[in-house]
């Protein structure tokens, strides 16, 4: 059995202009992967049946925040690029940093950015995403 | 991007002290593992810094990753028995000022704990108060 520790994790990211990359200072990511069904139930069924539909992601990233460190600025400032055609790739590595080993691999959006600044804390900064087109699981 | 100093970190700190308590009036100041024998009915200060457990500040191991150093700095003032508070808490105040709230070098001090007089000084024969202040850095790796 190999369990793997949280923080051997990594998020890379580019915004559509470039090539992947480690944005650095990232603390947690998450990514919910949800597939719609679609009722095939029809008259003399006893028990309801369904067929899986379309599939959709969103998730978040956290960070600690860090204007110099390096990807933070494309990451954070992505959601306030106008008319947004979904070219920013991700990818979310349980561990290690290699393509497409451990990882979730998607093109998407970032819906939100949220900066919290409190006294006694560090600043971090929460982004929220959907996913755009096909999800490629490396969680093998 | 390299591992924290410790070293640094602890003369970051005491050098700060050393600095402010060479200025009028002068103050003896004594950190770990150094023999002092204090002037009877004189003033003096010890300094102790210690670190603590680090947390995990992000994502990656031993690359593009981030600790945070976390610390405690107590500092001992002890000063004449019989003459009241005032010459320590003196003492006290210029301690208290030189790390309340300051980012030196990267080391965040947090606002300070006392003066705090000690029923039972650790020195025979002084009046001792305690200053405490934590403090934090973060190693980038």
């Amino acid at each position: 059995m190999a369990t793997i520790r949280g923080e051997s994790g990594s998020v890379q990211f580019e915004t559509g202009s470039g090539s992947l990359a480690t944005v650095v200072g990232t603390r947690s990511w998450s990514l919910t992967t949800t597939k719609e069904t679609l009722d095939t139930s029809v008259h003399g069924n006893t028990f309801r049946q369904f067929v899986g539909s379309m599939i959709s992601g969103s998730g978040t990233v956290e960070l600690v925040y860090d204007p110099d460190a390096t990807g933070q600025a494309a990451f954070v400032e992505d959601v306030i690029k106008a008319n947004d055609s979904a070219d920013a790739s991700f990818e979310l590595f349980t561990t290690g940093s290699s393509s497409g080993s451990d990882s979730l691999a998607f093109g998407g959006i970032i819906t939100d950015m949220e900066i919290t600044s409190t006294v006694g804390e560090l600043v971090v900064v929460s982004c929220s995403f959907i996913t755009s087109g096909t999800i490629t699981s490396n969680l093998e | 991007m390299a591992a924290a100093d410790l070293n640094t970190i602890r003369a970051t700190i005491e050098s700060r002290l050393v600095t402010e308590l060479s200025k009028s009036p002068p103050i003896p100041v004594v950190f770990y593992n150094q023999a002092f024998q204090p002037t009877a009915s004189s003033s003096w200060v010890q300094c102790l810094t210690s670190f603590g457990a680090s947390e995990y500040l992000g994502h990656g191991l031993s690359a593009n990753s981030r600790n945070l150093i976390v610390g405690l700095v107590v500092f001992n003032i002890f000063s004449a028995k019989g003459v009241g508070p005032a010459p320590n808490y003196v003492i006290g105040k210029r301690i208290r000022d030189l790390y309340n709230r300051v980012n030196v070098s990267g080391v965040f001090f947090d606002a300070p704990i006392g003066p705090q007089a000690l029923a039972k000084p650790e020195a025979e024969g002084y009046f001792q108060t305690q200053v405490r202040v934590t403090f934090e850095s973060i190693e980038e790796l």
